[in-house]
């Protein structure tokens, strides 16, 4: 069994705890617990294993990998994922292994991918200098109850709970919600590209079939069909639409409520080197931000149920190096302006930075990242290591500079930004899905009398008083898609519409004006009034449909007054 | 004539030469006095520390706004920092804390930083309610800010601070001097 000697360590760590004689856990004191072990504890045999280790980088690194495949073994929880590098970084700087070459990249940074923060030293006016790397790595609770620790940097404890809290929030409360509203409005969407052609063509279709209702031929019997297609086509693709969100929606609330209790239960440790104080609170931005990377690097897994959550990650992962952020967060997570212009200037000079979040505020837009130039004199780019190792001479070709800027109001447009998610495509072609939704909603009563006729009316009372109209009452709660037409030899044929009528005998009818047709012998009674439907879409009115109902006159001038 | 001279012949030169440029050793009394521990060389400096350590009061006010578990987090130790003519009244919290074989071991960290954390500072244990010192020890700047202590405890301290824990209230106060040579 090799590296006994850190074993040795590891269980009088974890003795001395359960003892109280340490006051940290193993894992958040190791340092000072290994520099104690080493320096007062550690046998001679102890000594000379850990010096025989160190004698060479080979050896060293040895025993760095089975810090990472075997001790890690020994952390079970799944956000003890985090710890190997942890504990690596933390020995890189007691001895012996401050002497050891093969520590060397534990000594200044965790190896964890981080959005910039930009924080402005002194009286700087924006330099290369001012994009300043963060790191956040996720470790079980401390005992101490500590949830936040900075390292290599200082600052009030309130910022970090108001940006943890910004954090817990588009997990699982409010932000969540925003976050949800900006996906479905405008957000990529889990398609593969060609069912999201398909789903475009559906809602062209769609659009194209109540044109067609609303201005094209008369469909005659071919109304029926052309109404159920359009039902049809429309009411799936609103079910695909539903299902994806409210899936997705379901599992993105899942997911963030696992993280969320994960945050929750983990100390945060927030690395910032260059052992500044913070004064203002425009790091707040990326520390959320951070954190929520510290969670998923801690815990990869737990995103991958959620898609939203995944590709958030997985691009904030692979691409955190270009981005920085500046912005007062509040604990709600919605963001505020701050200080702008030696931000934008930082992040032009500094040869990483291609993306900047920034709060949604005037002075933060491409025209004034243009103005910058001119006003801070020559943008100086860091000259790469090769470059200068070789002597070259650079010459800047100046062009357009390449910093994007992202201005967010909360931090759930930040995630959408990061996450690639924002797809002004989508956002176009949302509306035409919006706008045929609408006009669905508006013609789903007219179809449904179509393709699910209402029952036919029958004529009830009250009669016409009058001698000069003939009144068909009718007991439907639809009078909109029924008409009464009059057909008499005696009096000229008229049709009617059904409506609701008021007055002294108020009733759902149609009222017929009566007209003597001159020179017929026919009686006045001769004649019957139809009952038809109409058939409608929205403004269009098409030929009757069949008729329900048949009453001669007489029955209707005699109707409540037998 | 020969030039060779042998390294023992050196030497003796060397050490001859170096006795000559030696600065002459310190009287009797002046070694007394160096030996002396601060707080009788400067008994009325001791005392007004002290009366400034024992009026610094250090007690937390539980107003959660949340159930929290219960947590280890120890007892804060006052703690009077002295450093350029000028103090500073902060508190420690002890990190690790052993008594084995008449030796303490103890490492803490400072509450509140300070600007260029100085490599050693001497320790002075100093008895709750009591005005005399118990005794001093220099304090080792080691990783993450934190400070080591290693020294020997007169025989009644090892015996009664042997089954102390870093949770439970500590016996002392410290008063931390990173200028020995100055009051």
């Amino acid at each position: 069994m090799r590296f006994v000697w850190f074993w040795t360590f590891w269980y009088w760590s974890k003795e001395s705890f359960r003892s109280g004689h340490l006051l940290r856990g193993p894992l958040q004191g190791v340092g000072g617990h290994w520099d104690e072990w080493f320096q007062h504890e550690a046998s001679e045999q102890d000594l000379r294993t850990i010096e025989e280790t160190g004698r060479s980088e080979s050896t060293q690194r040895e025993f760095i990998a089975w810090l990472f495949r075997h001790w890690a073994g020994e952390c079970h929880e799944p956000s003890r994922r985090m710890a190997p590098r942890f504990v690596a970084g933390q020995l890189a700087h007691v001895p012996p292994f401050n002497k050891w070459r093969a520590f060397e990249k534990y000594r200044n940074s965790y190896g964890l991918a981080g959005i910039s923060a930009l924080v402005l030293s002194g009286e700087s006016a924006g330099g290369p200098e001012d994009v300043r790397r963060v790191e956040a790595i996720a470790l079980p609770a401390d005992s101490a109850g500590q949830k936040l620790i900075p390292e290599g940097f200082k600052a009030e404890a309130a910022e970090f709970a108001t940006a943890r809290s910004a954090a817990q929030g588009v997990l699982r409360g409010k932000g969540l919600l925003i976050l949800l509203g900006l996906w479905v409005l405008g957000g990529r969407k889990p398609y593969p590209r060609w069912f999201s052609a398909a789903l475009s063509a559906g809602w062209v279709a769609v659009a194209g079939l109540i044109l067609f209702l609303l201005k094209g031929p008369e469909p005659g019997g071919q109304l029926f069909l052309l109404s159920a297609v359009l039902v049809g086509l429309w009411c799936s693709l609103m079910l695909v639409a539903a299902v994806v969100v409210l899936s997705q929606s379901f599992r993105a609330w899942r997911t963030g409520a696992y993280l969320a209790a994960s945050l929750e239960q983990s100390q945060m440790r927030l690395c910032m080197n260059g052992g500044l104080t913070l004064k203002g609170g425009s790091a707040g931005l990326p520390f959320s931000l951070n954190l929520l990377l510290a969670l998923y690097h801690s815990q990869p897994h737990a995103a991958r149920r959620s898609w939203i959550w995944h590709r958030f990650f997985s691009e904030m992962h692979s691409d955190a190096e270009s981005w920085a952020a500046t912005g007062v967060i509040t604990a709600a997570g919605y963001v505020s302006p701050v200080v702008i212009e030696p931000k934008l200037r930082a992040c032009l000079q500094h040869n990483r930075i291609r993306h900047i979040l920034t709060p949604r505020q005037r002075e933060a837009t491409e025209r004034a990242l243009c103005a910058i130039k001119p006003s801070s004199g020559a943008i100086k780019k860091e000259p790469s290591a090769e470059a200068l190792s070789s002597g070259m001479r650079i010459g800047f070709a100046a062009e357009k500079p390449c910093l994007r800027i992202h201005r967010c109001r909360h931090l759930a447009q930040a995630i959408m930004a990061l996450g690639k998610l924002t797809d002004r495509r989508r956002i176009l072609a949302n509306i035409l899905p919006l706008i045929v939704s609408g006009i669905m909603v508006g013609a789903l009563p007219d179809l449904r009398s179509i393709l699910l006729p209402y029952p036919a009316p029958v004529a009830v009372a009250p009669a016409s008083p009058s001698p000069y109209f003939i009144w068909a009452s009718l007991d439907t709660k639809y009078p909109r898609y029924f008409s009464a037409v009059l057909e008499s030899s005696y009096w000229s044929n008229r049709r009617a519409e059904v409506q609701p009528r008021g007055g002294l005998t108020p009733s759902v009818r149609a009222e017929i004006r009566l007209h003597r047709v001159i020179g017929t012998g026919a009686s006045e009674e001769e004649g019957f009034v139809w009952i038809e439907r109409r058939r409608r879409f929205l403004t269009r009115e098409f030929l009757p449909g069949e008729r329900v109902g048949r009453y001669s006159i007489a029955y209707l001038t005699r109707i409540g007054h037998e | 004539m020969s030039n060779e001279i042998s390294i023992r012949q050196l030497l003796r030169w060397r050490a001859a030469r170096a006795e000559t440029e030696a600065p002459p050793a310190p009287r009797a009394a002046r070694l007394l006095e160096l030996a002396r521990p601060w707080w009788e060389t400067w008994p009325e400096r001791f005392q007004s520390l002290v009366e400034r350590l024992g009026s610094i009061q250090i007690a937390y006010g539980h107003a959660m706004a949340e159930p929290v578990e219960v947590r280890r987090s120890g007892y804060p130790v006052p703690t009077l920092i002295v450093r350029s003519g000028e103090e500073l009244e902060t508190s420690v919290c002890v990190l690790y804390l052993g008594v084995r074989d008449g030796r303490l071991r103890l490492r803490f960290q400072l509450e509140k930083a300070i600007t260029h954390t100085p490599d050693t500072l001497e320790a002075t244990f100093v008895a709750q309610g009591f005005t005399r010192p118990l005794f001093s020890a220099p304090a080792v700047l080691s990783v993450d800010n934190e400070y080591r202590i290693d020294c020997e405890l007169p025989e009644k301290l090892a015996r009664d601070w042997k089954e102390l824990k870093v949770t439970d209230r500590m016996p002392f106060r410290l008063i931390l001097r990173s200028d020995k040579d100055g009051p």
